[in-house]
């Protein structure tokens, strides 16, 4: 600033002098050139004076810029450390395993099972690697996308796991009240509404590969809202398309809704529990299952319970805990199916079966945990019509038997090895053993209670 | 029919069980220390309640269904800050979904955005251990910390309870005139401490050791969050034998073997400092803290 003043101050001086100068040359020419040297020498001296300022000015910036820069490197280790908060945080989840399996198929007799619940392939292969964006998108609402990269058929390809907004605390909605929309792993007993990376188990038990295909992920909306009481006390619901197991095929669009309660709440200093019941309706137009062989028409209602209880002896979950985790399905198909493997033709249907699972893990050093799991389905009968078809179970109630240990480096790295012991169908049982890793980079938020 | 009747049971329960004293303010505190301070401060006007107990690493807790509805009916919540909490409470707050308490608003106050904080990382990579992008968490044992901080919170409650302006004012005042004297008692005590050599199991207690003047010398973890290995241990015995070690500190929720081990073969005394207060402690409790933990140091530093 101060060198774009004198600038323009020299110039108007020089010039000032210049124009007196004619004046003076009409009085005596030796007396102008004297003027002319003193003007010469006065532009001259300004000249000087000017690049001395310059100079000088100069210097004092190079002198602040070192210490500004000194005092940011010194605020830059003591503070301004910048997070990501305005972009997405990113999350990679990368997962892989090896398996092994004595039976070749893995059908469940007496199930139509969709593609989703079969028992995932043999040999070394990827899980699934999940790629998640999240960020609030304004100050009423947040916004997450988590996409998975799957083998399927020799390829790979991308499946939409989630993708939601969610309103944040405080955004016109009272207190308590949640709203999602979107597609996103809804509300129905405990592990449905988790990512798998965060099961307990290799694989899902029965009862979620059944009646869930693995998970219920539709699209759709659900609202929730946690009631002001001392205990924890939940409840909520949604409406969904109806295109996703145990809906299927929907031409509505509005196919499939769901009610929820939960409560739970602490014994002591290092118990908690927490416990719910669920309904999920869907109006399936057209529900493909076993390799789209066996379809079902109609009425599909779903109800379940989940019990959850935890014990850290110290408080501190990380070093010891004991996870025990139970949830009981039922079905109700009021319909008709079709198996056209079997050639059964369409036949009305009306039966119910019900599954449930139970497991419980132990972390008894940090890094080490063992895990059971007992997991089995109760077949409904089998009608006339559909003797020796996919929903024959021929009296079969087909139940699995699981154990597990892990190794966990980080709270980001974790090593499990699985065997199963699946008695799908009648005399046929089938001993498995996975292996698999899980770990994730970037920024992975806390996983729910 | 049936499913419409099942909401309204369940909103019928959800009211007979919401406690009809809602009259005090409701302070949910993500450890104990911010509780006994907000019981220090807002008196009998407030109910406070620890998210945590003493022997709970608050590095490590599970946003379980408890949490949620205290921090449902929260006016305030209170905690470290500093992402110590950064693994539960924002889950906490997204699923309690109180708008009183969201980050940036009254009811949101965090210990660490208050005082100066030390050790803030130049560099943030994973394979570097748990690292808090801002800076070391755990302020409170610093009690010039707590003197801010009482302002803070007293200046936060008049702000949601105007009409108990008075009470709170009497309140701080009471409360800074006994900190101030129990400081003076305090500083003339640890001056001696100053230069006193220690280990600790995890930094947990970078702000006491800073406050009075003790040599961290080195951690047992082998980064922030990773636990003591063996060779690292072993390397530890020539360090603590060349800076005449006179303490290994741990917290009491910090496993004990590391410092037992390092103890026996150096015969350096393994101390377990109290680092907080009881969950439910009565007023009074934090100046018992600073009390007991310069005791016990005094006594490391007369030495057997």
């Amino acid at each position: 600033m101060t060198t774009k003043l004198i600038r323009p101050m020299a110039a108007i001086v020089i010039a000032a002098s210049l124009a007196m100068a004619p004046q003076a040359m009409a009085a005596d020419a030796a007396a102008m050139q004297k003027l002319l040297q003193e003007v010469q020498a006065l532009k001259k001296s300004y000249e000087t004076r000017t690049a001395d300022l310059e100079k000088k000015l100069k210097q004092l910036k190079a002198s602040q810029t070192k210490k500004s820069a000194k005092a940011t490197a010194r605020s830059g280790s003591a503070r301004d450390i910048k997070d990501n908060s305005f972009n997405p945080s990113i999350g990679v989840i990368l997962n892989g395993r090896a398996a092994s399996f004595s039976r070749g198929t893995s059908e469940i007799a007496g199930f139509g099972v969709g593609e989703e619940g079969e028992r995932g392939s043999e040999g070394l292969s990827l899980g699934e690697s999940e790629l998640n964006f999240s960020a609030n998108v304004d100050d009423k609402f947040y916004g997450s996308l988590t996409a998975a990269i799957v083998r399927e058929d020799g390829e790979d390809k991308i499946e939409l796991e989630e993708a939601y907004i969610q309103t944040l605390p405080g955004a016109a909605l009272p207190d308590g009240a949640r709203a999602k929309a979107g597609r996103a792993f809804w509300t129905f007993g405990y592990l449905n509404e988790h990512h798998s990376h965060s099961d307990d188990f290799a694989d899902r038990p029965l009862t979620n590969r059944v009646y869930l295909n693995g998970s219920f992920n539709d699209d759709g909306a659900e609202f929730s809202y946690v009631l002001p009481t001392d205990i924890y006390a939940e409840i909520g619901g949604g409406v969904f398309r109806g295109d996703d197991f145990p809906g299927g095929g929907s031409v509505s669009g509005l196919g499939s809704w769901s009610a929820f309660a939960r409560t739970g709440g602490d014994i002591g200093d290092n118990q908690s529990w927490r416990l719910g019941v669920y309904t999920l309706r869907s109006d399936a137009n057209s529900r493909q299952s076993n390799e789209e062989t066996v379809t079902f028409v109609g009425e599909s209602n779903l109800y379940a319970t989940d019990v959850r209880y935890t014990m850290a002896p110290t408080g501190n979950a990380r070093d010891q805990e004991l996870i025990f985790q139970a949830e009981l399905m039922y079905r109700d198909d009021d319909g008709t199916y079709n198996d056209t493997n079997a050639g059964t033709g369409t036949l009305s249907y009306d039966e119910s079966s019900f599954g449930w699972y139970a497991q419980a893990t132990y972390k008894f050093a940090p890094a080490w945990r063992v895990g059971a799991r007992y997991a089995r389905l109760h077949a409904a009968d089998t009608p006339a019509g559909f003797a020796g078809s996919a929903l024959d179970s021929q009296g079969h109630d087909p139940e699995t038997y699981s154990l597990m240990g892990d190794w966990t480096n980080s709270e980001f790295g974790r090593f499990r090895l699985q065997y199963n012991r699946e008695n799908l169908d009648k005399g046929k049982a089938d001993n498995q053993f996975i292996f698999q890793y899980i770990m994730s980079i970037g920024a992975h938020g806390a996983h729910a209670y | 029919m049936k499913k419409s009747l099942g909401v309204v049971l369940a909103v019928a329960w959800g009211m007979t069980l919401s406690s009809p004293a809602a009259a005090d303010l409701r302070v949910f505190a993500c450890e104990p220390e911010w509780a006994a301070l907000a019981r220090d401060v807002g008196g009998e006007k407030i109910k406070a309640f620890s998210a945590t107990h003493k022997m709970q690493d608050p590095h490590h807790i599970r946003a379980r269904p408890s949490l949620i509805a205290q921090i449902r009916r929260a006016d305030l919540v209170f905690c470290s800050g500093a992402d110590l909490e950064v693994g539960w409470l924002p889950l906490l707050m997204q699923r309690g979904a109180r708008s009183g308490v969201q980050p940036a608003t009254t009811g949101y106050l965090m210990a660490a955005d208050h005082v100066p904080v030390l050790e803030k990382p130049a560099v943030l990579d994973r394979s570097l251990g748990d690292l808090h992008p801002g800076g070391n968490p755990h302020v409170h044992l610093d009690p010039r910390n707590l003197a801010i901080l009482a302002n803070e919170l007293s200046r936060r409650l008049i702000q949601i309870d105007p009409p108990n302006t008075d009470y709170y004012r009497k309140r701080l005042e009471l409360f800074q005139r006994e900190w101030q004297s129990a400081m003076d008692s305090w500083q003339s005590r640890v001056t001696k401490l100053a230069g006193l050599p220690v280990i600790v199991h995890h930094k947990s207690y970078t702000y006491l050791i800073n406050w009075i003047g003790l040599k961290e010398v080195t951690t047992l973890e082998v980064k922030p969050g990773i636990p003591p290995t063996a060779s690292h241990l072993n390397g530890l015995l020539q360090t603590a034998r060349s800076e005449k070690v006179k303490a290994i500190l741990r917290t009491p929720y910090d496993p004990a073997d590391a410092s037992r081990w390092l103890s026996s073969k150096t015969g350096v005394a393994a101390l377990t400092l109290p680092y907080t207060v009881d969950k439910n402690a009565p007023p009074g409790a934090l100046a018992n803290l600073f009390d007991r933990t310069i005791t016990l140091l005094e006594q490391v530093h007369a030495g057997p």
